[in-house]
């Protein structure tokens, strides 16, 4: 106090910022000690933990679950009580692996807090617990969840009639007494938020909080569990007491209540329907778009108790993402920013509020490079990317209007398609440039070979849902996949050079250009292609193998360097024509492309070990086809979606193949072997049949540039968004990637004259080749 | 190590192995007469009973008459049986006329047995002598514990602890294929049957250790058709009733306290007399002559991920799981594991093949998982193959290898001459190198020696 000068405070913060993140390390380890992360399981032989004291139930065998002191969390899922301890566990625990008869689960630290952020009290959450359990509690168990959750979800940060309010909820309400309002008290005491603190008018003193109501939770699932007292009580209003906050030093209050400061990280929610300042968005949900039962699940979940709460919902892809979304904006009515990876999604997401919502023309907009509109009247939508909001460089006269716009605008809700892709700084960022009332985040995969998942905890707020992805699949509403691991035997010359020395840089070309691969892709094309009249995604990351193999076998492609209306050519041809049924995708493809066409993935390169590609990938093709009846177990068509990961044995590739399918394994996938493919009989019609062909290809491996096939291990940072303006910062790196092509730039020439051939073109005639190839073959 | 494979045989076929002496003694027996009628195979049995009562031999052609034309291989292998069990004894005539005589000790004793009925040679004791009876649940109990202890010994041996509980001649029958011991400072290993043993289901187990037994004894000078006879006979006994010790030989008698090691009877202590109860598992020795089927519930349930749940509080599970995966978590009725290459490799050295644990797997699953197919994942099977196929990748070859020629001719003559007998491994013409199997060291030598010459 008393502090002149101003330039601390923000120093400060930069302290803490700082601090935080070196706080955070030995939270983490606090979390590993405890929710034991499964890699590090895995690895460690011996680690086994016995639990054969536990003291069983005489009535055991009724109940769905056993609970260990070091919090794993063992499931039955044929238990009667199944969907009711599912509901819960998603809730209070992080999935481990869900296959189809046993779930596991982790409590930690970051569950614990989401479930106290979706309403959950801690005594709830022990009794519970301890009924689902076979065994009583362990001691320890109820002492962590104590521990956890002692602080969590006490404090709210609630934006009310445009006034931040620091809420706190006290059930045992003798107002009167300073003691029970202690927490605010000792935030209060907290120099920063002291400071922040606006003093109304009438109130005076510390202890002079405002006093209020907050709705508690409306029927929950647990209700039906325990149909108690203890849970009555919950239903009841509750006392709360609230101070106002400037709101200018919202981020510094925030900043200050995380867990490596006053640890009273605060939960925020925006009650939207009594915020007169913030114009109305005239719009609802068309009849038509009928939620699903998970999808009204994970809505309630952010709308529990009548007020929009921030936090991340995770569904798989092709389960209807977007569809919760639109149903998150037409709840809240307010505007709407939505923030998509690429242009490509963000014409979907258009497309989507378009088609589920009432939404005018006029009142949504795209904001890309190629598309600056604006919506009319003073609420409405708008759809853009990552990075356009963050972009620091310098803009167009126009852009540069449009951005005062978004910034200077109150967001009623702020919709994040795929956080998983966009860095924890970019997310700072985007948020510190826009005001919303509520953040909600969309994803399939929460997870990331860095440890960055945990920062979108505080930044957006906790997980809010996770769907199982077996249960869907059963429920018809996602495709149930067939997935394999083609093994591709190394031919002897391309091994021989791969284990060279001096090829080091090339192992990857290397194994990718495996002939056996190669025909083993072709096989599987020309099989799904004639026999089932599928269609075919190939996905490489290798932009040397792209290219090669998509000449090779005269198929489109799409890479970092495609322009965006080629792209959208592209994918139209692939939806529409029966002649286009095979597309080569590099890493762009990877996230929200929707291709809801394809039902046949084949992988033939890959970014290293990454778990959460594997399982994208594999989402492009996860939207339900064909009729339900004919999907369900035992139908005519059980399995109507196939993904092939081709790997050539004995090379790195096996090993980061077991890796990358980990998370898929976990969600109750199993990945079937295939060892020899094209079959023995037949393949003298595929290429590379002959060895001269082959020792040519070899040839041609070899002598490219290290660079075009580029080749160190890649980095961590694969993890980041694929940029879509190219970043050059890591050269033949960023080339393989398939984020950036320059090398490859004339290959999108001449796009303008196919523009009008695309359209006016039968099928069958040949120029309606891929101009790549036109220019070779036609 | 020896190269022995389990062969999960019946009793019977130890039985039909014996020389005909004294399977010719064994048929003064009428229960063993009995017991090897009930372990035929229908058609055979059918046949013993219709020449029964027929004096001398019968022609071939008669026989084949009893039968339709389908069901020739049936009647085959029924022949065939009796042939191997002396039962029946064939005859090729001049005429080139086979005829089958039923053998004489075997027919009269058993139209004696079906006349007048077995008496055994011991009563039950009359209750009010034995008050303290257990019920036939704890004799279960008893006998699976028993069981399972046993089974664990063979385990734990492998740890340096030593039980003395297990009596001496019942551990000579582990080391007579299932340990090895180098020295007796050593703790003994498992050998390789030893751990395919572990795998099999009880009654596989059972009739190994009978086996194994009964061969032991021979060697130690006990009369097998004695041994045999008195386990059949045991067989007759009713489970759960109390036999007084006294109508026992000395001999008898030393059997049947190493078959209480294994849980096949239970002896007890009165105040003047002693008793033997046998157990389920002594009366299953004459039902598993013909039944394996006799299954227990199944307690595994394998995911696609390749965690594995078993539902059981036995130690001896959790043992025989570690055998080929890791433990996790134990819990009071629930054991965790996870099968991984390290610890799947670990089997397999050890000599487990991937076969046997994939059927163990399989002959386990608990009733939730047994009702569908496959109920091991099929990723997970196919993948345990898989692990066990790479191992067999390599071939080891024992090799010389040859360089620095003192010129090319020489180098070509030494490829020449290999390659002729067939040991030229690989060669480098340009560094004049070569690799030769170490089978024909000795002619190169000789080959390389003159061409110094």
């Amino acid at each position: 106090m008393g502090n002149g000068d101003k330039g601390r405070p923000s120093k400060k913060i930069k302290f803490s910022k700082e601090e935080y993140n070196r706080a955070s390390v030995p939270e983490d380890n606090n979390e590993s000690r405890f929710g034991e992360d499964m890699d590090e399981d895995r690895d460690g032989e011996g680690k086994k933990r016995d639990f054969t004291k536990l003291e069983l139930k005489p009535d055991h065998a009724n109940r769905p679950l056993w609970a260990c002191a070091d919090g794993r969390i063992f499931l039955e899922t044929f238990s009667q009580l199944y969907k009711q301890a599912y509901d819960f566990l998603i809730a209070i625990a992080e999935p481990v692996c869900r296959p189809e008869s046993m779930h596991e689960y982790n409590l930690t630290p970051h569950s614990l807090y989401a479930a106290v952020s979706v309403g959950l009290e801690t005594e709830t959450i022990i009794s519970v617990l301890n009924k689902l359990s076979k065994t009583k509690l362990p001691q320890e168990m109820i002492d962590f969840i104590h521990g956890s959750t002692a602080n969590y979800g006490k404090v709210k940060l609630v934006l009310k009639k445009n006034k931040y309010l620091v809420e706190s909820p006290f059930p045992e309400a003798r107002y009167d007494d300073p003691i029970c309002s202690w927490v605010l008290n000792r935030l209060l005491h907290d120099e920063v938020i002291g400071r922040a603190r606006k003093l109304s008018d009438g109130n005076h003193g510390s202890e002079g909080f405002m006093k209020g109501k907050s709705a508690a939770e409306i029927g929950g699932a647990h209700d039906e569990l325990l149909n108690e007292a203890e849970l009555a009580a919950v239903a009841e209003e509750k006392e709360t007491h609230s101070f106002e906050i400037d709101p200018a030093q919202v981020e510094n209050v925030k900043q200050r209540c995380l867990p490596n400061a006053l640890n009273y990280p605060m939960l925020e929610e925006y009650d939207f329907r009594n915020d007169p300042v913030n114009p109305d968005l005239e719009v609802e949900l068309k009849p038509h778009a009928q939620p699903r039962p998970y999808q009204e699940k994970s809505l309630s979940k952010m709308f529990g108790n009548g007020r929009a709460r921030s936090g991340i919902i995770v569904l798989p892809c092709g389960a209807g993402k977007s569809l919760v979304g639109v149903s998150a904006a037409c709840r809240i009515r307010k505007s709407c920013l939505c923030l998509a990876t690429n242009a490509v999604s963000v014409d979907q997401w258009a497309f989507q509020f378009k088609l589920w919502s009432t939404i005018k023309e006029d009142q949504i907009c795209r904001f890309t490079s190629d598309s600056k509109e604006r919506f009319r009247g003073n609420a409405g939508v708008v759809v853009t990317t990552y990075n356009m909001i963050a972009f620091g460089g310098k803009r167009s006269e126009e852009a540069e209007k449009i951005i005062e716009e978004i910034r200077n605008r109150e967001w009623g809700l702020l919709l994040m398609d795929e956080v998983h892709v966009v860095p924890a700084h970019m997310f700072r960022k985007v948020i510190s440039l826009t005001k919303s009332h509520c953040k909600l985040g969309l994803t399939a995969t929460l997870v990331r070979e860095d440890d960055r998942i945990t920062d979108l905890n505080f930044l957006i707020g906790p997980k809010l849902y996770e769907a199982n992805w077996l249960d869907l699949v059963r429920g018809g509403f996602i495709a149930n996949v067939q997935c394999a691991e083609v093994w591709c035997p190394m031919t002897k010359e391309f091994f021989a050079e791969y284990l060279k020395k001096e090829n080091s840089k090339k192992k990857q070309a290397l194994y990718v250009m495996n002939p056996n691969k190669f025909r083993a892709c072709e096989f599987l094309i020309r099989f799904h292609e004639q026999q089932r009249g599928d269609k075919i995604i190939v996905f490489a990351d290798n932009l040397f193998a792209l290219t090669e193999y998509a000449m090779k076998l005269r198929k489109p492609m799409i890479y970092g360097a495609t322009s965006h209306p080629e792209r959208t050519k592209i994918l139209e041809a692939f939806k529409t024509s029966k002649d286009v049924n095979t597309v080569f995708l590099s890493k762009v493809g990877d996230n929200s492309i929707d291709i809801p066409e394809a039902n046949v993935i084949i992988q033939i390169s890959s970014h290293a070990g990454s778990r959460r590609q594997e399982a994208q990938r594999l989402g492009r093709i996860l939207r339900a086809k064909g009729k339900p009846q004919d999907r369900v177990a035992g139908g005519k068509e059980e399995y109507n979606a196939f993904f092939y990961s081709l790997v050539s044995t004995d090379t790195q590739e096996m090993y980061y193949s077991t890796k990358r399918q980990q998370f898929l394994i976990d969600q109750g996938y199993s990945f079937k072997v295939i060892t020899s493919l094209p079959p023995s009989d037949s393949g003298s019609e595929l290429s590379y049949h002959r060895l001269e062909d082959q020792l040519a290809l070899l040839g041609k491996v070899l002598s490219a540039g290290d660079d075009a096939v580029g080749l160190e291990q890649l980095e961590e940072d694969a993890d980041d968004i694929a940029l879509q303006k190219a970043r050059r910062s890591a050269g033949s790196m960023s080339a393989m990637s398939g984020a950036n092509g320059m090398v490859y730039m004339e290959y999108s020439t001449g796009q303008k004259k196919l523009h009008g051939q695309m359209k006016s073109n039968k099928p069958k005639d040949p120029t309606k080749r891929h101009q790549l190839f036109k220019k070779r073959f036609g | 190590m020896p190269q022995v494979k389990i062969v999960a045989r019946n009793f019977m076929d130890m039985v039909a192995s014996l020389p005909a002496f004294k399977l010719d003694k064994l048929y003064e027996n009428s229960f063993i007469c009995e017991a090897i009628l009930r372990s035929l195979p229908p058609l055979a049995k059918k046949y013993v009973l219709q020449m029964l009562y027929i004096e001398g031999p019968v022609s071939a052609k008669w026989l084949e008459e009893w039968v339709l034309p389908d069901g020739v291989s049936k009647h085959k292998v029924a022949v065939d049986r009796l042939i191997q069990l002396r039962i029946l004894t064939e005859t090729i005539e001049r005429k080139k006329e086979t005829t089958y005589l039923l053998n004489p000790t075997f027919q009269s004793n058993l139209q004696k047995h079906i006349v007048h009925g077995g008496v055994l040679p011991r009563e039950p004791m009359a209750s009010n002598i034995t008050v303290r009876l257990p019920t036939l649940e704890d004799l279960d109990a008893y006998a699976v514990q028993q069981w399972e202890y046993f089974l664990l010994h063979l385990i734990n041996s492998t740890e340096a602890e030593k039980s003395t509980n297990i009596s001496s001649s019942m551990m000579r029958i582990f080391q007579r294929g299932l340990l090895n011991q180098k020295d007796d400072k050593e703790p003994a290993k498992l050998t390789e049957s030893g751990f395919q043993f572990l795998l099999m289901d009880t009654n596989a187990q059972l009739w190994y250790i009978i086996r194994e037994y009964i061969t032991n004894c021979e060697e130690h000078g006990v009369d097998t058709a004695d041994l045999i006879s008195f386990l059949l006979e045991l067989s007759f006994h009713v489970t759960g009733k109390a036999y007084n010790l006294n109508t026992l030989s000395d001999i008898q008698r030393n059997i049947l306290k190493d078959l209480t090691d294994l849980g096949l009877v239970k002896l007890q202590q009165g105040r003047k007399e002693s008793w033997f109860i046998p157990t389920k598992l002594a009366t299953n020795l004459s039902i598993s002559l013909a039944d394996t089927s006799s299954r227990k519930q199944g307690f595994v349930v394998v995911e696609t991920n390749f965690r594995m749940y078993a539902y059981s509080t036995s130690k001896l599970h959790c043992e025989i799981l570690r055998l080929f995966s890791r433990i996790e978590y134990q819990l009071p009725n629930l054991i965790v594991c996870a099968i991984t290459k390290e610890s799947l490799s670990k089997a397999l050295l050890n000599g487990i093949a991937a076969d046997q644990i994939i059927s163990f797997l399989q002959q386990n699953a608990h009733p939730r998982v047994a009702e569908r197919t496959p109920s091991v994942p099929e990723n997970v099977t196919d993948q345990i193959r898989l692990w066990e196929s790479d191992l067999n990748r390599l071939e080891m070859t024992p090799a010389h290898f040859y360089d620095e020629f003192p010129s090319r001719d020489v180098f070509e003559a030494t490829c020449d001459f290999a390659r002729e007998y067939g040991g030229l491994l690989w060669e480098n013409s340009k560094k004049m190198r070569l690799v030769v199997k170490a089978e024909i060291f000795p002619h190169m030598k000789e080959f390389l020696r003159k061409q110094k010459q």
